[in-house]
């Protein structure tokens, strides 16, 4: 059994990190003051191959699989959760639905600019109805000739406000239900009937833009249906999935800042006339998120893993994402209390940090979906069918 | 245009730190890297090959380990890369490992250009560029900041007495990348996937490079290190930046200098 | 053992129901989201008493016992918990000490223009260097003649930026620690006061808290407040008090944000009805609930012992917010995940109430230093006695 991780990860993640601190880290609290990450980080990053990590090189990716894109995920959540959703949304679960499903001409014409970072992509399921069951949407694409008629609205989609591509579930057959009736298409936003609604105002990942997407009678050609039609759900579902490995990174780098903000402080840090470290206390806390943070560690990279060798992962995607949404709002948390008073300011990144990370036990599933997919995993296996 | 770009990898500085008062050095943390002086001068090379088209060499003389300088040299954009490797040529003292390297370039040529860091940071000797110069009989310039082709010459911005001057060399020739220059390029994701997955480093050995062991003698013998001695420095305040301001405010205020 | 409240208390809860419906919970998350001081919300209060709530009516003040006040100020914290904390310090820090340790001549000066809210109080303690180890505490007050010269900064210094009258506590002597303090009343206008940044902050947008210099300032000897010397002493006298008022506070908060996550369930609906009918739900509504009626109790007893004036206060007083604090935090995290994606966004009274309570884990004695307290109440009996 051998942990190391190959020579050329490393590298990857020494390059990352280098970017991540000396390009990214100093305009953290500008991206959630000013509500943006600038276009110009989201260039330069695209020039280095950073928004299509996981994808063939054939398609403009950077050919690192699973794995080097959960680096990335951990590198930049480590300094800028706004940058990693938005880089998130993106790769991990935009452009990844056409990975996943798309022919190689969609793949060509899609995935390649987006892998590219030329242009942005977004995941649209959501509906005002339809959160944890996702199944319940009501977005209808009606035949009309070759085409498809689409028409509805998508709410809490993440980079709705700047998304170019964006894959949309809709209901091709109310009839049928979510199985055989539910069809995922590419949709461009610059046609006809595509614009952005509302813009949510929220707690955290304020540089993330959050937004819905109103569809009014877009015409969808049936080159862009993706994956088979009738089959969307097994296109969502399997898509999602993938997703929560890599925000299982996200949050670890998150945790693993947390501890070392916690680190630094509560050496320089003095009271009652000496560095407060030497505090059991404080001390416990290092432990224990040191401890959880390794524990994270193995399952999001051995997820990693056991994406890029092909084998079933469902379960142990969920659990990155359960977990490592807890760990990270743990160690954030703890980092906050550890600075006191300060840790409450917004002078101080683990203010920011803290108000970022409440947002990871709800989205791209909820925690309480994510006991349920564990739970569900597990007991299928025993033979026993759970529903929510 | 062929360039030859000799790098060397150290330990990141950052990771080590110096007990003046136990008169110990502690490596905290070991990582190994391309001295940054050599970074900046495989950027100047790059930006010759961006501009007119060249070919890299990146060639390092080091342990093992030095691989993965040579593969972050290759990540970067280098064509091609060379380890000279070899327990023989273990504990050298510069003007040996000098010598080593001007072999190999040697064994390298034709080139146009050799370019190497003007100051290894670990050790801090400055002279390997001015001895390879000499043993390859190369024209030199020092303290490069900004390299351009004109014609068959090197224009060259250097730092002369801390202040920016131009020079101009025929090629081929020698030059000495300041750690001032402009900073590396971070190097694209696919080329490090690349770099370890399709490219290759060529190994050297000493018997490669036909070195008998009488010129591997070293010429200097280490017998020891010295500390400086620490100085009083009056009161130290420490800690986060809005602790320590406060505290100094009070100090300044105590003392009624404020 | 009675229980149930009486007349007079009962006639209280009534009123403070209706003050906090009509002029304070309707401006709760303007006053958050434009970080606006809760000045109307306080001119209402003045109006009604509540500025001087536990102050005799010889000087104005509504003479509420304890109990009464504690009922106030859960209901204020219910409606707004920036609101209800500008009052505790104005209260229970500033107003107690100077009832307690005050001449005729300073009550007679001071309380009632405290009650009509025409001098607001602030309570200037902390210091950059001097947080949990507040007897560490720099600023020096120097004894010349018929007056002191104060020299130094406080920090976290609530309501200074809106206040008229800081209690500070300044060090008279060159004794270490606690005995070298003393306690003084100081006009904000003084020469030589200064008013500086406001802090900007997670939650608490309302509360107004800067940093406060003291360059030479003269403050006549006639504002000692009580003994040279004495002055440490009525800062923890009052901050028992305040923990009271603080710990009633969370109380309030925690039943609002029940409140909201009661109704978001019974609302919203997701796979086929409300999501009330969900057992994961059920179970962080009812351990929610079950927190709540124990910080309730908590709470009475606290207030209780302070109008017994028994002396257990000090450790209950610390047992009380210690509890209050993390249960509080934790049942707003609770029902902020009852909520979904609509928890994180702004419009949803939730996200302020979570952002709120995490303030109370730190201010006012951090949850460490609370543990140490009562860790050393349970030691010193035995011969062993604590040092932090």
């Amino acid at each position: 059994m051998d942990f190391t991780l190959p020579k050329e990860y490393e590298l990857l993640r020494r390059m990352i990190r280098d970017f991540a601190r000396q390009e990214i880290a100093p305009l953290a609290k500008r991206v959630d003051v000013q509500e943006e990450v600038p276009r110009e980080v989201i260039r330069k990053a695209a020039e280095l191959g950073m928004m299509g990590v996981p994808f063939p090189q054939e398609y403009g990716g950077m050919g690192a699989g699973e794995l080097g894109y959960c680096i990335l995920m951990e590198e930049i959540g480590k300094v800028c959760t706004s940058t990693a959703t938005v880089i998130g949304a993106h790769t991990g679960i935009g452009a990844m639905a056409i990975y996943l499903d798309g022919t190689p001409e969609q793949k060509k014409k899609y995935l390649t600019p987006l892998a590219r970072g030329e242009k942005i992509a977004a995941f649209a399921l959501t509906e005002a109805n339809a959160g944890s069951d996702a199944a319940a949407i009501r977005t209808r694409a009606v035949r009309d000739g070759d085409d498809f008629i689409l028409t509805g609205s998508k709410m809490f989609i993440t980079n709705g406000p700047i998304a170019d591509i964006v894959s949309v579930m809709a209901v091709t057959d109310p009839s049928l239900g979510p199985r055989g009736g539910i069809t995922a298409f590419i949709v461009e936003m610059d046609w006809k009937g595509c614009s952005v609604g509302k813009v949510e105002d929220k707690m955290g990942i304020r540089g993330s833009g959050t937004s819905e997407l109103i569809f009014n009678e877009v015409r969808v050609p049936k080159e862009n249906i993706l994956g088979q039609f009738g089959a969307g759900f097994v296109t969502f579902m399997k898509t999602l999935d993938v997703g929560r490995v890599s925000l299982g990174a996200a949050c670890l780098g998150g945790a693993q800042a947390a501890l070392e903000r916690s680190i630094q402080w509560a050496k320089a840090r003095t009271q009652f006339g000496k560095a407060i470290v030497h505090n059991q206390s404080i001390q416990w806390m290092i432990a224990n998120m040191a401890t959880e943070i390794e524990a994270l560690r193995s399952l999001v990279y051995r997820t990693a893993w056991m994406v890029d060798t092909g084998q079933p992962f469902t379960r142990y995607a969920a659990m990155c994402k359960l977990y490592g949404s807890e760990v990270a709002s743990r160690c954030i948390s703890q980092a906050v209390q550890i600075y006191g008073a300060l840790g409450y300011s917004r002078d101080v990144e683990v203010e920011r940090m803290f108000r970022d990370a409440r947002i990871a036990e709800i989205f791209e599933g909820t925690n309480e979906i994510q006991r349920i997919v564990i739970a569900s995993d597990i007991m299928r296996q025993e033979g026993v069918r759970i529903s929510p | 245009m062929r360039i030859v770009v000799a790098i060397k990898q150290i330990l990141d500085p950052e990771g080590i730190t110096v007990n003046r008062r136990r008169e110990r050095i502690f490596i905290n943390r070991e990582e190994r890297i391309i001295n940054p002086a050599d970074k900046c001068t495989l950027e100047a090379a790059l930006r010759l090959k961006d501009a007119h088209g060249a070919e890299v060499i990146a060639l390092s003389l080091g342990k093992p380990a030095a691989d993965d300088a040579l593969r972050e040299a290759l990540a970067m954009g280098a064509d091609s890369a060379v380890l000279i490797s070899d327990k023989a040529l273990a504990g050298m003292d510069a003007p040996t490992a000098a010598m080593v390297l001007a072999r190999a370039i040697e064994r390298l040529a034709p080139f146009d250009l050799v370019l190497a860091g003007q100051t290894a940071a670990d050790t801090g000797g400055d002279q390997t560029a001015g001895r390879l110069a000499e043993l390859l009989g190369l024209p030199q310039v020092l303290q490069a900041l900004e390299l351009s082709l004109d014609g068959g010459r090197l224009q060259v911005v250097r730092l002369w007495d801390g202040k920016p001057v131009r020079a101009a060399v025929s090629l081929p020739a020698l030059v000495a990348v300041s750690p001032l220059a402009p900073p590396a390029r971070y190097p694209h994701g696919a080329r490090i996937m690349n770099a370890y997955r399709q490219m290759q480093v060529s190994v050297w050995t000493a018997q490669d490079l036909g070195l008998t062991p009488e010129e591997l003698t070293p010429n200097i013998e280490s017998r020891g290190q010295v500390f400086p001695p620490e100085r009083e420095l009056g009161t130290v305040v420490e800690g986060p930046p809005a602790q320590m301001a406060g505290e100094i405010l009070s100090l300044l205020r105590m003392r009624r200098l404020i | 053992m009675d229980f149930s409240l009486n007349e007079d208390q009962r006639m209280y809860v009534k009123m403070f129901e209706d003050f906090c419906a009509n002029e304070v919970a309707p401006f709760a998350q303007e006053t958050d989201h434009e970080e606006k001081p809760p000045l109307k919300q306080l001119k209402a209060a003045s109006e009604q008493g509540f500025l001087g709530a536990i102050f005799p009516e010889k000087y104005d003040g509504a003479e509420l016992d304890m109990i009464s006040y504690a009922l106030l100020m859960e209901h204020l914290g219910k409606a707004c918990v920036s609101t209800a904390l500008t009052i505790n310090v104005h209260v229970a820090l500033v107003g107690s000490a100077i009832l307690r340790h005050g001449t005729d001549a300073q009550k007679e000066e001071f309380l009632p223009a405290m009650a009509a809210g025409e001098m607001i109080g602030a309570f200037a303690l902390s210091e950059s260097g001097a947080g949990s180890d507040a007897a560490a505490l720099r600023t020096t007050a120097q004894h010349d003649g018929d007056r002191y010269i104060l020299r130094g900064s406080k920090a976290w210094v609530t309501n200074a930026g809106i206040g008229q009258l800081l209690l500070v506590f300044a060090r008279t002597s060159e004794e270490a620690g606690g005995k070298g303090i003393s306690a003084f009343l100081v006009d904000v206008d003084t020469p030589g006061v200064k008013v500086g940044y406001r802090e900007k902050t997670m939650g608490l947008r309302g509360l107004v808290t800067n940093t406060v210099y003291f360059d030479g300032a003269e403050v006549p000897a006639e504002r000692l407040l009580g003994q040279e010397g004495q002055g440490f002493a009525i800062a923890l006298e009052a901050l028992d008090l305040s923990r009271v008022g603080l710990s009633a506070i969370c109380l309030g908060a925690a039943e609002a944000a029940l409140e909201n996550g009661t109704r978001f369930a019974v609302e919203h609906e997701q796979f086929g009805g409300p999501i009330a009918y969900k057992q994961a739900i059920q179970n962080m509504i009812a351990d929610s609930r079950a927190e709540i009626e124990a910080m309730r109790h908590l709470v009475h007893f606290a207030a209780w012992l302070a109008d017994e004036g028994d002396s257990r206060l000090r450790t209950q007083a610390a047992i009380t917010k210690l509890i209050c604090s993390e249960y509080a935090m934790r049942i707003a995290n609770r029902m902020l995940q009852v909520h979904g994606g609509y928890g994180y966004m702004k419009e949803y009274a939730i996200e302020r109430i979570y952002r709120d309570l995490r303030a109370m884990e730190i201010a006012e004695g951090t949850s460490q230093i609370l543990r140490f307290l009562i860790a050393r109440d349970q030691f010193a009996p035995h011969g062993i006695s604590l040092r932090p």
